[in-house]
């Protein structure tokens, strides 16, 4: 009797979760943990996204975009990820090369990046152009241009990323190599004295800066945005320089083995919407990578335009990460 | 001879030899392009190099302060005491990050320090390389120094101090003959402990070295891992680093130091030296000193205060209740292995009189130290991934993880009680046919109690300071506070990160509070 009342509740609680499972299909988004926390974007976009698939968008986080990827190999074909939201330029190779990811099949004309796209892997969502951000009320004659900065003996003191760990480190490697090329050593040794440190994180090297250890911190163009929008402050700016910035473009791809493919396809057009895309300015504190200039919160219309973009394509990185950040080592190490 | 079972202990050691081999074993077959780990050349040498000055420096300038500090605080009694002690034993789970933030709120370009050396006339100080670094690793190490050598201190049995009063015996004999056999079973274990914590030191050096001339194997393991997906480097990486780690390791531990004991009566030991004026001064000196350096340290994580407010959220509670259950499973987890790793070693030695066999057991919580615990978390999730979801895969591994992590602590504050019950009540319970359960009760437990409560307390503690495991781990479904701190970070609130760093300190503290008023050991 018992059995039978127990056996009865069990087929009927696994038909009620079948149904449910059926009714909303969840699509599995890995992204880096600051876009799904509190302040990031993945609340809106998860919202907005629901609002229109009748599905249910989960987020799984990793560090930071090479955790994203470290995450994505070790998991390979038997990922869970249906998308992927938050890797950049510089993994782009490397991301291409586990052979995980389809083509996204989205129209990408009339994007408002720097430069032309045309991947059929992966989505621009939104980007930045790297830059030093300093505080305006105690430098008041910030460099004109990267060779001002690195060759000027008595110029500020700047606290950088290390490359072998940072997103942003590795950036800054690249923008010195984009203007230097074989002077890139000579061009590290001028600058070193006034390094205060390479910090493993931009967490920490931004954290230096606003306690006062350096005049300078390499970021990106739109950090002044935050302090303008959430904390009312003018004092900080990102400063232009002559020669260029270098520019760092955040992408999203879908996987092949993304259980919905049909869901996941979705997504990526969502990505391109504006529903997703008014979320990037100040939800990630980045430009968004396909918005009409009216739609731009004021405080980042201010934010410096380079007069030059400065990129190496994924795969110049991926043949020369290796090379460029060994000469870094041999040309700072001491 | 018949086949006897093997000791549960020795179980327990096989376990975990098997769960660290089957990590590496992993990565290694996940592969990557397969370079070589000679294909960084010298620049490994100097790495290595400088990771051994530093380790080496880091830690007699740890053990020195702390142990100094222990000598002090055992002869004096002053208000304030109990709650110093329990502050000694939360640097060491202070997040590195807040750590670093809190050398440059006092030594840094803006820092207290240099207001008042500007404000005497001296330059301002360079605090990056070598001082900062081992200003952050003393901070980090002597206090828990200072805790573990403190209890060594106060297992010296009354009647010795009793004969010694009798005995008339000089500070300096005091020292040598009481102070100094108790603190020589517990140094040559931190000593190793210390120098592998401070040698693979990633974050802080990297923070406050000033350049890559001055990081540690971790960093190459790291961006092993994580840029170069050469997941075969990683592991001969880590394999480098294991093996000087337990080179170094069994070398600081060769004098197996343990010191016979026959007394049994114990109560609250009258130092005759606590009288003398010249060690008075000393006290007095190395107090100041030590708590005028570690002090300030501590009081600018307070700066994190006046944002409190800003953070007290759903999202904090919910991350305070995980942090919480993953740390009471981890350090449940480390103490039942310590436990059980102790006896192995304890019945080694004293019952099958093979110290070389002991030690080789001790030589495990110094193996999990010196595995990079990057590298190991990525080899088990290797493993557990085909079986597992994500979510899943991280609540099991987490606690296991921390668990391990923390093991050498905990295995510090137990092993040598379970030592000394065994010398001093040993051959007693053999006599009388104790054994099992009932030996443990009414042996073993009275001596145990209250380091393991405290160590309890401190591998909770540790793990619910712990950031690097739960990067990997993280989500929406389990967050930990370390984990809210770092996404605070990412999201320019740098404010909202220093309060919760200050909540992750204070829980800390609490823990440590507590278990400093568990009752203390009364033979």
């Amino acid at each position: 009797m018992f059995g039978r009342i127990a056996l009865a509740l069990a087929s009927l609680c696994l038909a009620a979760g079948l149904a449910s499972a059926q009714t909303k299909p969840v699509l599995t988004v890995y992204t880096y943990s600051s876009f799904a926390g509190k302040y990031g974007p993945g609340k809106t976009v998860k919202e907005r996204f629901e609002a229109v698939c009748n599905c249910e968008l989960a987020w799984v986080t990793a560090e930071d975009a090479g955790s994203l990827l470290g995450r994505l190999r070790l998991e390979g074909s038997d990922t869970k990820a249906d998308a992927v939201v938050g890797l950049d330029m510089n993994l782009a190779a490397e991301a291409k090369a586990l052979n995980l990811f389809a083509p996204h099949g989205v129209n990408t004309e009339g994007l408002t990046l720097p430069v032309a796209w045309s991947d059929d892997t992966f989505i621009p969502y939104d980007w930045g152009y790297l830059a030093f951000v300093y505080d305006s009320s105690k430098l008041a004659n910030p460099p004109k241009s990267l060779k001002e900065l690195v060759e000027h003996p008595n110029g500020p003191r700047i606290v950088l990323q290390d490359p072998r760990t940072s997103a942003p480190g590795l950036g800054f490697l690249l923008w010195m190599e984009k203007i230097y090329g074989d002077g890139a050593d000579k061009a590290w040794a001028d600058l070193r004295p006034r390094i205060v440190t390479f910090t493993k994180g931009w967490s920490e090297a931004y954290g230096l800066f606003l306690k006062g250890e350096a005049d300078m911190v390499m970021s990106y163009t739109t950090s002044p945005a935050y302090h303008v929008t959430v904390e009312k402050k003018n004092q900080y700016k990102a400063a232009a320089f002559d020669e260029g910035h270098y520019l760092h473009i955040e992408l999203a791809g879908m996987t092949k083995t993304a259980k919905n493919p049909e869901l996941a396809r979705k997504f990526m057009e969502f990505v391109l919407s504006d529903a997703f895309q008014s979320a990037m300015p100040e939800g990630n504190w980045m430009m968004p990578a396909k918005a009409s200039a009216a739609s731009l919160p004021e405080a980042f219309k201010d934010a410096i335009q380079p007069s030059r973009t400065l990129l190496f394509t994924p795969d110049e990185v991926r043949e020369n990460r290796r090379a460029f950040v060994d000469r870094w080592l041999n040309a700072t190490a001491r | 001879m018949t086949l006897r079972p093997p000791h549960p202990g020795s179980l327990v050691a096989l376990a975990i030899l098997a769960l660290v081999a089957g990590g590496f074993f992993a990565l290694l077959r996940a592969g990557g392009s397969g370079s070589g780990i000679f294909s960084i050349g010298p620049y490994l040498v100097q790495v290595l190099i400088f990771s051994l000055v530093q380790a080496t420096l880091s830690t007699i300038l740890s053990l020195g302060l702390g142990t100094a500090l222990a000598l002090a605080l055992a002869r004096r009694r002053f208000p304030g005491r109990d709650t110093l002690l329990a502050f000694l034993g939360t640097t060491m789970v202070i997040p590195t990050i807040v750590a670093v933030f809190a050398v440059l709120t006092v030594y840094g370009r803006n820092g207290w320090a240099a207001r008042l050396l500007a404000d005497s006339g001296a330059g301002p100080i360079g605090i990056f390389g070598y001082p900062g670094i081992l200003i952050a690793h003393v901070f980090l190490n002597a206090p828990f120094v200072a805790r573990v050598a403190l209890d060594a201190l106060d297992t010296v049995p009354a009647e010795q101090w009793r004969l010694a009063s009798a005995l008339g015996f000089t500070p300096r004999q005091i020292f040598r003959h009481l102070d100094w056999p108790a603190l020589r079973t517990v140094l040559p274990g931190l000593a190793s402990l210390v120098f592998l914590l401070c040698f693979k030191s990633f974050a802080v050096v990297l923070a406050l070295g000033g350049g890559p001339g001055r990081a540690t194997l971790e960093v190459a393991i790291y961006e092993a891992l994580k840029v170069d997906l050469d997941f075969a480097r990683a592991a001969s990486l880590s394999l480098v680093q294991v093996a000087i780690c337990l080179a170094v390791a069994s070398l600081l531990q060769k004098p197996l130091a343990y010191r016979p004991a026959a007394a049994t009566v114990r109560g609250a030991p009258v130092r005759s030296d606590a009288r003398d004026r010249r060690l008075k001064a000393f006290d007095s000196a190395v107090l100041i000193l030590g708590f005028g350096f570690i002090g300030p340290l501590a009081l600018s994580v307070l700066t994190g205060l006046g944002h409190l407010g800003a953070v007290m959220d759903a999202d904090l509670f919910q991350a305070l209740a995980t942090s919480l259950a993953i740390a009471s499973a981890a350090a449940a987890l480390a103490c039942c292995l310590a436990l059980l790793l102790g006896a192995a070693a304890r019945h080694r030695r004293f019952v099958l009189g093979s110290p070389r066999g002991a030690s080789l057991f001790e030589l495990i919580p110094n193996l999990l130290l010196a595995v990079p615990p990057f590298a190991l978390t990525a080899g088990l999730f290797a493993i557990v991934r085909p079986l597992a979801d994500p979510a899943l895969a991280g609540a099991v591994l987490l606690p296991l993880i921390n668990g391990l992590g923390s093991l050498p602590f905990v295995y510090r504050s137990v092993a040598p009680r379970l030592m000394l019950a065994e010398e001093r009540y040993g051959r007693l319970s053999a006599s009388l046919g104790l054994a099992g359960a009932s030996r443990l009760r009414i042996v073993d437990w009275p001596l145990l109690r209250q380091p393991l409560g405290a160590a309890f307390a401190l591998a909770m503690a540790l793990s619910f300071g712990d950031f690097g495991i739960i990067a990997l781990f993280g989500g929406p479904e389990l967050r930990t506070l370390p984990y809210l701190l770092y996404e605070r970070l990412g999201a320019y609130r740098f404010d909202e990160a220093s309060a919760i760093g200050l909540i992750v300190v204070l829980v800390a503290f609490l823990l440590a509070r507590l278990s400093g008023r568990l009752p203390y050991a009364r033979d």
